[in-house]
């Protein structure tokens, strides 16, 4: 089966000594620009500032299985006119390490219509000790050229972040629920 | 949003790169386009859109899509799919055929066994005797179990929904772009993106390929899926003819023209790294293998066009 004269026999290249994967941080989008992609059509955002109360976290926990951390909720009406067309709402939770911001954007009675990330960041605590690497990605976003591999990221704590958004979007329609409706 | 580039159209308006992510997939997608503002956010949006629909189509987790369909009812009667199911279905057949089994889309039951993929109690007990050869694709994009089998397509239906929306960035006119899903990567126009891959027992370190100007890589690995089971580890990556974990830790990077064909062919070389050659060759693929020593550290990469070309790739 195993044919020891093929390529997979000699290494083409040994390496001794490893790079460190950097940290970094990527700003997709700003609150602005995220609301004008989830909703096109508005035209005024008013925002909404509300405090959950004990009863309001215990039945968002029990809707939607996910523990609520934090009391405080930042959300928007979109309006266009008069009119709500829906609500915009803006979450973090923890990706592998850090936190990542992301916003969702329900329909006026509540559905999900669109979620999009806004700050994405990752560091790999202890790991990252070559400054001079690490330098080259402090104060990057999505303004900024980021001339250094972009894709190094994304094959890490990828999935992790996924389940955690997910989550996430779970316990924000329980949210609507409880707080908004 | 990044450093506008120049091209044909720089005179008319700010083309610029835009980078957006969504949770898609199972993973972060994230969706890169060079172009004026307005057509740039829209052809994003639109490149999202085409990712959702394949997420939807083909979703294992999702009991509502038309692969849990397939999987709850496939062996009752054939069943019309989706033109978009039906290309990935075609391709794995054709990568299946190719590779003699090596890729085969039928693991799910050991990948659900194992804890990788959740159990859905209304998907018919798989045969202990059912393989790729068991999906029948029929006239009309019609699809039959002809055992019962059970089919995972995330790997390669990820690739296509890369593909997928690379061709609606172009379609929309973007001088470049690229999508990346969690280790599926591909990329057109002028900007060259380097590859990085992650040493296998030391993931947060890296090692530097060599840069994608055209064409896509996918990678797989096992070092972020891999869980403990007692004293053994265990990896989602299943050798379709034993249906056991292969439980070593090397990392494969593939290099194609397309992100599906690059995400299928990594299946190939984890399992059989050396009858995969003639496998990349037809596919106009190239594969790059990582594997560490435990304890010094020390990688060693192989290069399967190493052997023919001699040329030591450019690594840091």
């Amino acid at each position: 089966m195993y044919k020891f004269e093929s390529w997979y026999s000699v290494p083409a290249l040994v390496i001794p000594s490893l790079l460190s994967a950097p940290a970094f941080a990527v700003q997709y989008l700003n609150v602005e620009q995220a609301q004008k992609v989830l909703f096109p059509n508005a035209d005024q955002f008013e925002s909404v500032p509300i405090i959950l109360n004990a009863e309001q976290r215990r039945a968002i926990e029990t809707t939607s299985g996910v523990k609520v951390q934090s009391s405080a909720l930042t959300a928007w009406r979109a309006k266009k006119g008069s009119k709500t067309t829906g609500w915009f709402l803006l979450d973090e939770v923890i990706g592998k390490h850090e936190l990542i911001t992301y916003a969702v954007a329900l329909t006026a009675d509540g559905a999900v219509q669109g979620v999009e990330i806004l700050d994405y960041r990752e560091s790999h605590g202890g790991a990252v000790r070559n400054s001079k690497w690490r330098a080259q990605f402090t104060g990057k976003t999505a303004n900024s050229p980021v001339q250094l591999d972009d894709d190094i990221k994304n094959l890490s704590g990828a999935t992790l972040s996924s389940q955690h958004i997910t989550e996430g979007v779970r316990r924000l329609l329980a949210t609507y629920q409880a707080a908004l409706k | 949003m990044n450093a506008p580039t120049d091209g044909p159209h720089a005179g008319r308006a700010t083309i610029q790169e835009h980078i957006r992510a969504r949770p898609l997939l199972g993973t972060l997608v994230e969706i890169a386009a060079s172009g004026p503002t307005e057509c740039a956010q829209a052809a994003i949006n639109r490149a999202f859109e085409a990712v959702a629909t394949v997420h939807h189509l083909m979703s294992y987790q999702d009991p509502t899509s038309e692969l849990s369909r397939l999987n709850q009812f496939g062996f009752e009667g054939p069943i019309a799919v989706h033109d978009h199911t039906w290309h990935v279905l075609n391709a794995a057949r054709e990568m299946a055929e190719a590779s003699a089994g090596l890729f085969d889309i039928t693991i799910a039951p050991t990948l659900t066994r194992l804890g990788f993929l959740p159990r859905h109690a209304n998907f018919p007990r798989a045969s202990r005797h059912g393989d790729w050869r068991h999906v029948a694709l029929l006239p009309g994009r019609r699809v039959q179990f002809m055992r019962r089998v059970c089919l995972d397509l995330s790997g390669i239906a990820k690739g296509y929904a890369v593909d997928l929306a690379i061709h609606t960035l172009q379609a929309a006119g973007m001088q470049a772009g690229r999508v990346n899903a969690g280790g599926d990567l591909r990329v057109f126009g002028k900007s060259a993106q380097s590859i990085h891959v992650r040493a296998p027992r030391t993931p947060t370190q890296v090692i530097s390929l060599l840069p994608l100007t055209a064409g896509a890589a996918a990678t797989s690995a096992a070092y972020f899926s891999q869980r403990r089971q007692g004293q053994k580890t265990l990896t989602p990556l299943i050798h379709p003819y034993t249906r056991r974990a292969c439980s070593h830790q090397r990392s494969v990077t593939v290099l194609a023209p397309n992100c599906m064909h690059a995400d299928a062919l990594t299946k190939i070389v984890q399992a059989d790294p050396a009858q995969a050659t003639q496998i990349l060759s037809r596919f106009q693929a190239r594969a790059f293998i990582v594997e560490q020593d435990p304890s010094s550290g020390v990688c060693q990469l192989f290069d399967s066009r190493y052997s023919t070309e001699c040329a030591p790739v450019n690594a840091a």
